[in-house]
């Protein structure tokens, strides 16, 4: 009976206290908007893992940039240091950089390219049994594919990553990093006045060299990009 | 007019004395050289200017992106539908990622550098040197068949492990030793060439060992993994059936 009595008090007493504490407010614009960001994150992911594309995903907050296929890491790059840049020409810009980090970029591809050395071989006619066959030793990776300086990956609708690690341009004597720079500068004077060739964003990414070489090595052919933004 | 001495005849390059200052009147074909001198100086002074100003211009990435535009309701009630609607998404597609991502154990092959590495939970937990595909065309003039030998990039499993296992050879095998394809399928195993451990993925691709140790780190094989012995036994160790094994 008591017990009874106990129990009523407490499912009173909790009844009352609900009742007089203050509804909850209802979630701000920013809440919202907050949320839907990150949900259209996720479902560019989702649709990026779902898809048969192997895919970077570069997170400025993290300082790394990730080569991803079906959500799973396959490797990860310390991202240095990152700029935006816009092609200009005379101090004019020719395009405009705002929404690059809003939108999944495909077909990503190396320039220069990483030439596929194919050997073709005609197989022998049968020879006597205990014949030895002569076999070449083939190269390391470091001797088959060198790695430029400076390289780009570009993607469809106008993106490119461009990877210069940091000092790149110091090696060689005086001359040669002066003929290096000229050529920088002149490839990117070419391309920012070409118009419909020129990048409409560039991503200068700094990774250390090694981490700059096995990407260059290792980026498979039509990878895409996703640009994290930093959470508003 | 003593001998030795030039002759002292003015000419416009001759400095003229006047009031003790000295002025040099260069002839016209110095004067024409000077101004185009002065020409290409000024044509770079501007290349430098215009230059510098054409090409790349960078600028800080971190900009904060601007907040989507989302229609909130006024009414108080639909605000909170809408919100639980959103949280309902973000849950759904969290989970539905976490789902496409491999748990636990994984293999990785970066084929371009000849590297496995055995992942746990996105950490690298051990890094071999491997040899994968060389890439070479293969050719049989006489009978017209064609090899290639890649190693195909993308997301396979560990179907079945065979400790110490025969290697069936394939027609490809005799024709680039310059042997008779053997019509008795008994004339193709062979036992040892394959290493301790076998791992087989898909369409006869498989990580197994090797007795070519000397070549890993080279893209030398027909398409298969190898590895070294005792990479090979922590792979082993690592990879039950089922193991996801991603390759690029």
């Amino acid at each position: 009976m008591k017990a009874t009595l106990f129990a009523a008090i407490v499912t009173t007493a909790t009844a009352v206290v609900a009742a007089s504490a203050p509804a909850p407010a209802p979630p701000s614009s920013d809440d919202l908007a907050r949320l839907a960001f990150k949900n259209d994150l996720l479902q560019k992911r989702f649709d990026l893992a779902s898809s048969k594309e192997f895919y970077l995903v570069l997170d400025p907050a993290q300082k790394s940039m990730s080569l991803m296929y079906k959500a799973a890491l396959l490797q990860s790059y310390a991202v240095e240091g990152l700029e935006v840049g816009v092609p200009q020409v005379l101090y004019k810009s020719r395009s405009d950089a705002s929404g690059w980090e809003s939108k999944v970029w495909h077909k990503g591809a190396l320039d220069p390219v990483r030439e596929l050395d194919r050997v073709e071989v005609v197989a022998p006619p049968p020879t006597a049994e205990g014949t030895e066959i002569e076999v070449q030793v083939p190269q390391t990776p470091e001797e088959k594919y060198p790695v430029p300086p400076r390289y780009h990956i570009r993607f469809e609708g106008g993106l490119s990553i461009e990877v210069r690690p940091p000092g790149s341009d110091a090696e060689g004597g005086f001359w040669a990093r002066l003929g290096q720079r000229w050529n920088a500068w002149w490839a990117d004077a070419k391309a920012a006045s070409s118009g419909d060739n020129a990048d409409t964003v560039r991503l200068h990414v700094v990774m250390s060299k090694k981490d700059a070489d096995s990407l260059y090595r290792a980026l498979p052919p039509n990878t895409a990009l996703l640009v994290v933004p930093p959470s508003p | 007019m003593m001998e030795g001495y030039p002759l002292t005849e003015e000419n416009e390059s001759t400095p003229r004395r006047g009031r003790g200052v000295a002025i040099i009147f260069p002839s016209p074909k110095r004067r024409w050289g000077l101004v185009v001198i002065a020409v290409l100086l000024a044509a770079v002074a501007i290349a430098m200017v215009a230059g510098h100003g054409t090409g790349y211009a960078y600028g800080d990435a971190s900009a904060r992106t601007a907040l989507p535009a989302v229609d909130v309701p006024q009414n108080a009630a639909a605000a909170k539908k809408l919100q639980a609607k959103l949280v309902a998404q973000n849950k759904q597609l969290t989970g539905a990622l976490q789902k496409l991502a491999p748990s636990g154990t994984y293999i990785v092959v970066d084929q371009t550098q000849n590297r496995l590495y055995i992942m746990n939970d996105d950490k690298i937990v051990k890094t071999s040197v491997c040899s994968a595909g060389s890439g070479m065309i293969l050719k049989d003039a006489g009978s017209k068949r064609k090899w290639v030998f890649d190693t195909p990039r993308g997301v396979f499993k560990v179907h079945n492990r065979i400790s110490n296992p025969i290697w069936k050879k394939p027609d490809w095998a005799f024709a680039e030793e310059g042997k008779t394809i053997p019509k008795n399928p008994e004339d193709r195993f062979e036992s040892g060439t394959l290493g301790k451990y076998a791992l087989y993925l898909e369409d006869g691709y498989m990580i197994h060992g090797t007795l070519y140790t000397r070549l890993l780190g080279r893209s030398v094989t027909h398409g298969c993994i190898r590895l070294g012995p005792d990479d090979l036994q922590a792979v082993w160790d690592a990879a039950p059936i089922g193991t996801p094994v991603y390759i690029f």
